[in-house]
């Protein structure tokens, strides 16, 4: 026995982290922004294209620290966050409830899915006018606007996920007596996970889009609101400010949605 | 003391599965048969014959549509509650984002044992399927053959009175197989658990068994009963033996022509 055991059992534990090799080509996209930049500057400013028109990166720099330090965008971007990322919490969280509600229960689907099909193709933007007249133009009508928005991708992906739980573990937790909350707790909402992620990364793209886009039709305060008062009285250089922290906000995001992917995900990582 | 388990007791087991569509297949039909404790069972038979699903009813995960399933305890041959059971599955079914300890210890949280407990009795439980060292590893880190000890394992920690395996090494290469099946020969005799085993393999019903339920092309009946009568502890010499070879003679015998008619439906 041990002659076969030592052939198949005992390979040595491989280690859990391997080195990660450094991609060699991993400054081409930092060079080739960089080069963007520079002739950027360079073109603006040999071309003399005016400021009005196109301001020069290095302009753009000082007038989102400007605006920063004297015209408090502090407070805006902070206002900002918190509306993406209550109507994200808000919608996902609704989404994942009644997705895993939809997905386990054959009867809840089939009275809810008609009300899904009708309200999940509506431009949520479109629901602007209606949600004013409702909520008015504070914090609780645009985090219920994202919320809305956040909700179908999360629950549409939540449903798929759901159903795709292999039932040959079920079988097994139900063999290891596990009870209808267990199995949804242990082994059907974990087996969502991977879909779940995949609406959430949708769903956090869309909160962004719908805060921003209302802000500037409705809001006073807010990344959107100054994008389109800073439009109204033509400083280009505070538009182009508020769209560089805009698509900072949305990289450092992505990031951390990458990061947090990679956690849940280790396992799948052989 | 409360009575030893003794047998399970099956009688005039039929089962029809009902699809959406309205068509229905008869997977079972009329299986009548006793799997007696401390003994290991193997039910061999064509493929699609219902061996799968006669398990799944008596492990109590599916209600047969007629027929019942009795637990027998004491020399009166009382019928009681089922006892402690657990299922080794073919697919292995180990939840891939637990690791190989939470894996194996699944079963025990879910009946609400504390984490040191339960714990340190998984890593006894994967100690005794040599896989010591891998306990924080993922299922898809590891080989089939170490997969299904991880399956094994999670079934053992349980300390079951009946074990299950469902085709347990027939997703694995020659050579694994060939190696757990000794492992779980050996360990089968040292615990005197009772087992039933299905296979497609007749070496691998005859080399675990005690017994051997041969079944017949769907639906599934009981075309005979072997007793297989070699001496335990087995090695695989045991394969070498005139008595192996009339068995599997005699099992292939009945199979050939259901195997033939289980082929020929599915044209
Ligand atoms: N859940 C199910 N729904 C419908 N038919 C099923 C289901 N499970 C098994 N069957 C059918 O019942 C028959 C017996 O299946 P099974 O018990 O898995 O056979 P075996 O394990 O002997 O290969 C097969 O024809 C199979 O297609
Ligand atoms: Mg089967």
């Amino acid at each position: 026995m041990s002659e076969i055991a030592s052939r198949e059992a005992v390979a040595p534990p491989v280690p859990r982290r391997r080195p990660r090799r450094r991609d060699e080509t991993w400054f081409y996209g930092p060079a080739a922004m960089l080069i963007f930049l520079l002739a950027w500057e360079a073109g603006v400013a040999i071309s003399g294209i005016p400021e009005l028109f196109l301001p020069r990166p290095s302009a753009i720099v000082v007038s989102l620290v400007t605006l920063f330090a004297t015209k408090g965008l502090a407070y805006d971007t902070a206002l900002t966050l918190w509306r993406i990322f209550g109507g994200f919490l808000l919608g996902s969280m609704i989404g994942i409830f009644l997705g895993v509600l939809m997905g386990t229960s054959r009867r809840i689907f089939a009275t809810t899915d008609i009300f899904v099909a009708a309200i999940y193709p509506v431009p949520k933007i479109s629901l602007v006018p209606l949600l004013v007249i409702w909520l008015g133009t504070g914090d609780l009508f645009l985090i219920v606007l994202a919320a809305l928005g956040c909700l179908f991708p999360v629950l549409v992906n939540t449903i798929t996920g759901v159903k795709q739980c292999d039932p040959g573990l079920i079988l097994a937790a139900r063999d290891l007596g596990a009870s209808r909350a267990q199995i949804l707790r242990h082994v059907v909402i974990p087996a969502a996970v991977p879909a779940i992620f995949a609406g959430l990364r949708l769903a956090l793209g869309i909160s962004i889009i719908l805060i921003v886009a209302a802000e500037m039709q409705t809001a006073r305060y807010g990344l959107g609101a100054k994008l389109h008062l800073a439009g109204q009285i033509l400083e280009t250089g505070d538009v182009f400010a508020i769209l560089l922290l805009l698509s900072l906000i949305g990289i450092v995001l992505t990031k951390v949605q990458s990061i947090a992917d990679r956690f849940v995900g280790r396992w799948r990582a052989t | 003391m409360p009575a030893p388990f003794a047998a399970i007791a099956v009688t005039r087991l039929s089962h029809t599965f009902e699809s959406r569509s309205g068509a229905t297949t008869l997977a079972l039909s009329d299986v009548s048969f006793e799997f007696p404790a401390g003994r290991v069972t193997s039910i061999v038979g064509p493929s699609g014959c219902g061996k799968s699903t006669l398990l799944l009813i008596l492990r109590g995960l599916l209600a047969a549509s007629e027929g019942e399933v009795r637990f027998l305890y004491g020399a009166e041959r009382q019928p009681g509650p089922p006892p402690r059971m657990a299922t080794v599955w073919q697919s292995f079914n180990l939840l891939p984002w637990r690791s190989v300890l939470d894996n194996v210890a699944f079963g025990l949280e879910l009946g609400g044992m504390g984490r040191a407990e339960r714990e340190a009795r998984a890593q006894d439980a994967i100690r005794a399927v040599e896989l010591g060292g891998f306990e924080k590893h993922f299922p898809g880190q590891l080989s089939g053959g170490m997969r299904q000890r991880v399956g094994l394992a999670r079934g053992l920690v349980m300390q079951p009175e009946i074990l299950f395996l469902d085709e347990p090494f027939g997703a694995l290469d020659a050579q694994t197989r060939l190696y757990l099946q000794e492992q779980l020969s050996a360990l089968v005799e040292r615990s005197g658990r009772t087992v039933v085993l299905v296979t497609h393999s007749i070496e691998e019903a005859i080399f675990l068994g005690d017994l051997v339920m041969v079944m017949t092309a769907r639906p599934g009946r009981v075309a005979a009963t072997l007793e297989v009568g070699l001496p335990r502890p087995r090695g695989l010499d045991a394969q070498k033996t005139p008595r192996f070879g009339q068995l599997f003679e005699e099992i292939y015998g009945l199979l050939r022509d259901e195997v033939r008619k289980a082929m020929l439906e599915r044209i």
